[in-house]
């Protein structure tokens, strides 16, 4: 087949399969599972694998700073085309996307083993990195728009799952009510929750998408970056730092920022891999990915004189505020996917400060690095932490940390992968990637030299705390003490706890290994990823990073290993890892201080800990403004409005031409002189009319 | 090639009598397919009439009127193409429905009949005189649903506008008997309802056509811009037109009728006149106001805009809290309407070409709807939402389709309504940028939010019909039989291939939009 007669190019073919080849798969699943019930698991995992290997052929451009850029015509009327641009950044983010969803689809196969609905499962994963894909690969708003929307839909397949809403498949605690509203979901809801909630930040972007478009007349990236006259034009009617806030507004929704976040936590009823996907690899990231794409192009407008300064506040501050509401939230969970959603809003919280830090800064690469790497690393210890839960989930058949306990022994295996992937998320020192990232991102945030720079980053540092602690804390819960009642009650019964199969703890076991080997080589990753991004930056938005004030720049802290590493971000990362670290091991490791009574002991901390498991009350607070509060009325209008008011409408003609009937019926006597009397009066009338 | 416009309306018409006779002679299959066989074949003529751009056919008719002359340009022809597509594909799914809808009501005749004349008549006479029943009502329906599809092709393609105004009123007799025959609950009284409100529209209507053309001197629409009319009277005749077509497609205020009429009729009334009829309307906008008396046009357009996004607004709200699922997808079809007309006043070429999308996109996903009401009454018997739940595991083609046509109605990629959303809530916003309008501005951000509405209530539905525990008494639910599934899988496989390829429709619909009111 020739694909060049419709705008292909050859030589960017790999780039379209990457994201078409997913949509395939998603394709032919349902047929191939007419033949064997068991084949979508293996077709998704081949799919994805050819869809990885593609991506793999992007990691020279890279390397190289290159980039492959091709259109093809598609709603021709307009003149809008459809494309791919695979740049440096988008070559990073597919890998990241590609691989984990590989090592996620290869786990699938064994967590979905003997789930009667394979089918729909895998048809809905593969969609999903299909549209995941196709949002790091558009090369227009337009078309991201069509991977945007295609992971809030597979979202909202995938959360709602077991669609049966039966009891297991719950997330929260059974009756537990905050200000009179359940906070117990169900799968079925919680995924319309999610797809809710995200499209209010869709409609949010494409509000900005349209106003870009009003003055641009392209969606295309590329156009947008090579001509700025269409944002002198906005800026000159004050329109464009609006528009850039509500493409924001798009990330907010997706990412679970604040305050969009409460989805995220519900959207826990999927199946563990799906929550996997969602946390590390699509759907949250796909905002972050959007801050990154959009960035550097707003950023690159101080050129042309314009301050973006506001838009990048913005940022910041959400990004602020979510890792600080979501960490201290994250510290009071007792289901354990619910510790891991809370903190993947949190981090997700940090990739976006620093990012909005970048351009706050004189040095928007350093954030930027910050950002991405923080992202990366994420992904990789999150997949396998989300993966590592999942298998004590199936194990242990309860979301509840309290229903395991002491179960170090019984799995060896994801007992160690967990700590090293927590590590991860703990940002335990020297050895972890999670801390590098984070280092850096508290570096950018210290040196970046903006008015609010302190107070973001000391609420950066509690975050941290917060973060080692609850990692702590679940790590010592599930693995260290006593069994649980549920646990020995398992035994009892003659099942025995064992080790996930291979096929399981291999994916999870990469990530967690991988998350230590770049950590081992964390800052050289991390000075690669600076000097690529650095590349890109200036090449593509001209975006020029001073030479000698890098972020990796000149101090001398412990000799030449630790050459580039800001002293002061230093201390701040080491100090938070010990203290969450060391407060978590007395609560949960060591149980030197029994944490329920210590809550229970003095009013205030057992206030706070009622209000942040209440979720600060923002969910309440969210479903009785816009869900209850809102139905409420829509009742009463329908009650008294519609059904009365308007409905006299219908009776108005109704009883005048009753009415009417009734007054002619009257006339219709039978009695002939009177009709004769009429009818002599009409002619009377009609003579009248002619002659006078 | 000749005729092909003349043969694709009246073909129908003429053949009607045929179908009412297969049906009385041969039963339900005979009247089924020979109605489809003609609506396919006049769905192909059309679909061929439009390929080589516009296409135009002309016959003399009287002095006073003018010619009877049949267009199809870029405005007509996917209205055209559309609604004898919904028309074609509703007679399938007709079959299974009207036949149960027919025997049920025959049982109940029976049921009445035996309790006043006492049980006495032995049960094969009854199962003889039950099929010679069906058959005449069948071929009764087929022959009234022909006639009707003609009313609505006529309507489009006519370039006159007592023409227009003739076509407008047939598609409304085989309404009215439709309700009225195999309506439910107070049938009669809603078909009288539906008759009153429609036709008291039409007249409306027909005053401003009148007033229009005894001061232009013609009907024809291609004299009538060549003539100076007074502006107050062009005015008068401009409201008569929006009030007429605005009772049509029921927006806000004179939407009362829409809701009765729905819960009342037959299903696949619901889908034609969803899918259809109220498209009619939306076409009287672009070809009576927009094209025909721009002027006025421009005078009313934030109005129109206006009313559309209440309508959207309102529409929306109220299906929300529906029980009966036809009364919630009659509202759902105002807030649908809402959405052209906020097109409609837009002023814009795109916000224009994405209305007129949007007629395409809803028509498609109501009708797929519609027909899953109709698969739902069929296989469960029930109406109220919340009796319903967890069917989807029970109907998985149904629920899928359903779905599909959900994401259609709220304009989530890749279906067709992604396509007709974006294009015109960006023409609206295009237009409120070059005017500096604050109000276009609230209203496209109140358009926005509508969309949110539409998608709570479309997944609150959703989830309260396929998704959550199985009823006890819905254990036995079978999935819908392939009259009613494939037309479903046919509908929602054509929404996602408009909405990956829309230039299917646009290529024709944007450069008449672009000549008609300029880039």
């Amino acid at each position: 087949m020739d694909f060049s007669s419709l705008g292909f190019s050859a030589s960017a073919l790999n780039v379209w399969a990457i994201w078409i080849l997913p949509f395939v798969g998603a394709l032919v699943i349902p047929a191939v599972a007419k033949v064997s019930k068991k084949s979508p698991g293996y077709v998704a995992v081949a799919f994805a694998l050819v869809s990885a290997i593609s991506a793999a052929t992007l990691i020279p451009l890279a390397l190289h700073n290159q980039e492959i850029h091709n259109q093809i015509p598609w709603i021709s009327s307009i003149g809008l085309k459809a494309g791919i641009l695979a740049d440096p950044l988008a070559a990073i983010m597919t890998n990241i996307v590609a691989w984990i969803s590989l090592l996620i689809f290869i786990y699938s196969t064994g967590y979905m083993k003997g789930d009667k609905d394979l089918m729909r499962f895998f048809f809905w994963m593969s969609f999903f990195i299909g549209s995941m894909q196709l949002i790091v690969l558009s090369d227009n708003f337009l078309q991201l728009f069509f991977g945007w929307e295609g992971v809030g839909l597979a979202s909202y397949a995938l959360v709602g799952f077991w669609y049966r809403d039966k009891k297991k498949d719950h997330v929260g605690i059974e009756g537990r009510t905050v200000l009179g509203l359940l906070d117990y979901y169900s799968p079925t809801q919680a995924g319309m929750k999610a797809f809710i909630m995200t499209k209010v930040g869709d409609i949010m972007m494409l509000a900005g998408m349209f106003l870009i478009f009003a003055f641009a007349g392209t969606f295309g990236f590329k156009e947008l970056a090579a001509n700025t006259g269409w944002a002198t034009a906005m800026s000159s009617q004050n329109l464009l730092i609006p528009a850039a806030i509500l493409l924001f507004g798009g990330a907010i929704g997706k990412s679970a920022q604040f305050p969009l976040n409460e989805w995220l936590l519900e959207a826990m009823t999927g199946p563990t891999p799906v929550s996997a996907l969602i946390h590390a690899a699509t759907m949250v990231k796909a905002g972050v990915f959007l801050v990154a794409r959009l960035g550097p192009l707003f950023f690159a407008l101080a050129a042309a004189g314009i301050s973006m300064d506001q838009f990048f506040e913005v940022i910041t501050w959400v990004g602020a505020i979510t890792a600080f509401l979501l960490a201290t939230q994250g510290m009071v969970q007792t289901e354990i996917k619910k510790v891991l959603a809370y903190s993947t809003g949190s981090q997700i919280g940090y990739m976006m400060m620093a990012l909005g830090i970048a351009g706050l800064s004189r040095q928007f690469v350093d954030g930027y690095t910050a950002g991405f790497f923080q992202l990366i690393s994420h992904a990789m210890f999150k997949a396998s932490l989300f993966m590592a839960a999942g298998s004590l989930l199936h194990v242990v058949g309860s979301r509840f940390m309290t229903d395991m306990g002491g179960l170090r022994r019984l799995m060896p295996k994801t007992y160690v992968f967990m700590w090293a992937a927590g590590l991860g998320l703990m940002a335990a020192p020297f050895i972890t990637s999670g801390f590098w990232s984070k280092d850096a991102i508290f570096a950018a945030v210290y040196q970046s030299g903006n008015t609010w720079a302190m107070p973001i980053f000391i609420m950066a540092v509690i975050t941290a705390v917060m973060t080692t602690f609850y990692t702590t804390r679940m790590i010592g819960i599930v693995f260290f003490g006593n069994k649980s009642k549920h646990v020995e009650h398992l035994e009892k019964e003659g099942y025995h706890i064992h080790e996930a199969s291979p096929v399981m703890w291999i994916p999870y076991g990469i990530l967690a290994a991988l998350t230590i080997g770049v950590g081992v080589l964390g800052l050289a990753f991390e000075r690669k990823l600076h000097n690529i991004f650095t590349a890109y930056l200036s090449s593509t938005f001209g975006i020029q990073s001073q030479v000698g004030a890098v972020a990796t720049g000149s101090s001398q802290l412990l000799g030449g290993f630790l050459e580039g590493v800001n002293p002061i971000a230093l201390v701040a990362s080491l100090s938070a890892f010990a203290i969450g670290f060391v407060l978590g091991y007395i609560f949960y490791i060591g149980k030197f201080v029994d944490p329920a009574k210590f809550v229970n002991s003095n009013i205030v901390f057992y206030a706070i800990h009622k209000f942040f498991l209440n979720r600060w009350y923002l969910d309440a607070l969210i479903n009785w403004t816009f869900v209850v509060g809102p139905l409420y009325l829509a009742r009463g209008a329908y009650r008294y409005f519609e059904d009365r008011v308007m409905e006299g409408l219908n009776l108005i003609p109704e009883k005048t031409m009753a009415g009417g009937a009734r007054i002619l019926q009257s006339t219709q006597t039978g009695i002939s002189q009177s009709y004769l009397y009429v009818f002599g009066a009409g002619i009377l009338i009609v003579v009248l009319l002619l002659f006078v | 090639m000749q005729y092909l416009l003349l043969q694709a309306i009246f073909l129908p018409l003429l053949l009607s009598p045929v179908a009412y006779y297969l049906g009385k002679k041969s039963g339900p299959n005979a009247a089924t397919w020979f109605s489809f066989g003609i609506l396919a074949y006049c769905t192909a003529l059309v679909t061929l009439a439009s390929l080589s751009g516009t296409y135009e056919e002309h016959y003399p008719w009287t002095q006073q009127f003018g010619e009877f002359g049949l267009v199809l340009d870029g405005l007509a022809s996917p209205f055209a193409i559309i609604i004898y597509v919904i028309s074609t594909v509703v007679v399938l799914f007709s079959k299974p429905y009207m036949v149960a809808k027919i025997t049920a009501q025959y049982e109940e005749k029976m049921h009445a009949q035996k309790q006043v004349v006492g049980d006495g008549q032995t049960a094969m006479v009854e199962s003889s005189s039950l099929k010679n029943y069906v058959n005449n009502q069948i071929g009764i329906y087929y022959a009234l649903l022909l006639v009707m599809a003609m009313g609505m092709l006529g309507s489009i393609l006519a370039t006159n506008l007592i023409e227009f105004y003739v076509f407008f009123e047939v598609m409304l007799i085989p309404g009215f008997f439709m309700i009225a025959f195999w309506g439910y609950e107070a049938k009669r009284r809603v078909a009288l309802l539906f008759f009153f409100w429609t036709h008291v529209g039409a007249v409306i209507l027909l005053l401003g056509f009148l007033t229009i053309g005894f001061n232009a001197g013609s009907f024809n629409y291609a004299d009538i811009q060549e003539h100076g009319i007074p502006h107050r009277l062009l005015a008068l005749a401009a409201v008569a037109i929006i009030v007429g077509l605005g009772v049509k497609m029921a927006a806000f205020v004179v939407h009362i009728w829409l809701p009765h009429t729905y819960r009342a009729a037959p299903t696949p009334l619901n889908a034609l006149s969803s899918g259809a009829m109220l498209g009619v309307g939306a076409y009287g906008f672009f070809r009576l106001l927009i094209a025909l008396l721009p002027g006025e046009y421009a005078h009313f357009a934030l109005f129109l805009n206006l009313w559309g996004v209440g309508t959207m607004l309102y529409g929306g709200i109220m299906a929300l809290v529906q029980d009966d699922i036809k009364k919630f997808f009659a509202y759902s079809s105002i807030s649908q309407m809402g959405y052209i007309l906020f097109g409609i006043g837009s002023a814009s070429a795109l916000g224009l070409s994405g209305a007129e999308m949007l007629f395409v996109s809803h028509s498609l996903g109501k009708v797929i709807l519609f027909m899953m009401v109709g698969a739902i009454i069929l296989q469960v018997g029930t109406r109220s939402i919340t009796k319903m739940g967890g069917l989807a595991g029970k109907m998985p083609i149904t629920a899928t389709c359903a779905m599909i046509g959900v994401l259609t109605l709220v304009g989530v990629p890749p279906t067709s309504g992604f396509m007709a959303e974006w294009t015109m809530f960006n023409g609206a916003l295009q237009t409120a940028i070059q005017e500096g309008s604050i109000i276009r501005m609230i209203s496209f951000g109140l358009g926005l939010i509508a969309t949110v509405i539409t998608m709570a209530y479309s997944l609150w539905m959703i989830k309260r019909v396929f998704l959550g525990k199985l009823p006890v008494h819905l254990e036995n639910t079978k999935e819908a039989n392939w009259y009613v599934t494939g037309p479903m899988m046919v509908l929602a496989g054509f929404t996602v291939v408009i909405g990956i390829d829309p230039d299917i429709f646009f290529n024709q619909i944007i450069p008449f939009m672009k000549g008609l009111v300029g880039v």
